[in-house]
């Protein structure tokens, strides 16, 4: 099962580029603040943000119908695991 | 067009590999797995394996939670 | 040399390196450095084209991290 799509196509200043430069951007941009940021809780609200975007850029990369059902799968397992790490560290904190 | 796609792909999963390696709670090791898992789902999607993108997708969360059961149990004995 | 290669190898270097000299002398800590080097892995493999050994891959990692968890819970603490 080889697809192989070739998204070089479109041109690079084409308007319907728009939205993906957009997502990359900010991704790259919720990387870095995840990495700067002291708190762990407040890492985690921009892990959510780099999340949407890797999503986005996901489903409006490539034209297929499968890649719909990829990226909701890969939204909501990473908001499970973004949860799951809050609960457990938020559960570990006041408990003692 | 792929050029900026695989440059932004690389760069998400270097600086989580990075980030894993920096840090010292294993909370803040969890989430640089979680960025460096960001980073190699579209890898997988633009060669066109989309079930395998969506069986990772699925199945990495479940490794990351039964992870976090052992770092659990850890804070609370020590 | 595809992409995914280059930068599988890199991952896989990086991962099996720091997996084996961790900064936190930790069973947890080299556990999850080890996921790691399973992602590189499943980046080396994905430039081969082969759809069954990828899903194998995939579960059969899922599978071995949580025989370690278990490992790790009911063992002696590391020195």
């Amino acid at each position: 099962m080889m697809l192989e799509y070739d998204p070089g196509m479109i041109a690079i200043y084409s308007p319907t580029m728009i939205p993906i430069y957009l997502c990359g951007i900010v991704a790259i941009y919720a990387v870095i603040r995840v990495v700067m940021e002291k708190n762990t809780l407040r890492k985690l609200v921009f892990l959510s943000v780099m999340n949407f975007a890797i999503t986005g850029l996901v489903v409006l990369t490539i034209p297929d119908i499968m890649a719909l059902f990829a990226g909701l799968a890969y939204f909501i397992g990473s908001n499970l695991e973004a949860n799951a790490i809050a609960s457990t560290y938020v559960g570990g904190e006041y408990s003692k | 067009m792929n050029e900026f796609y695989i440059l932004v792909v690389s760069l998400i999963i270097i600086i989580g590999v990075i980030y894993v390696y920096i840090s010292r709670s294993p909370f803040d090791k969890l989430i640089g797995l979680a960025i460096m898992l960001g980073g190699a789902i579209p890898f997988i999607a633009l060669n066109g394996y989309l079930d395998v993108a969506l069986l990772v997708a699925v199945i990495m969360p479940l490794t990351t939670i039964f992870i976090l059961q052992a770092t659990g149990r850890k804070t609370d004995d020590s | 040399m595809t992409p995914e290669l280059i930068l599988g190898l890199i991952i896989f270097l990086a991962g099996v390196i720091i997996s084996a000299f961790p900064r936190e002398k930790d069973y947890l800590s080299r556990l999850i450095h080890v996921e790691i080097a399973a992602t590189g892995l499943l980046l080396i493999m994905l430039a081969y084209h082969e759809t069954i050994a990828l899903l194998t891959f995939v579960s059969v990692t899922a599978i071995t991290t949580i025989v370690l968890v278990r490992v790790i819970e009911r063992g002696e603490p590391c020195d």
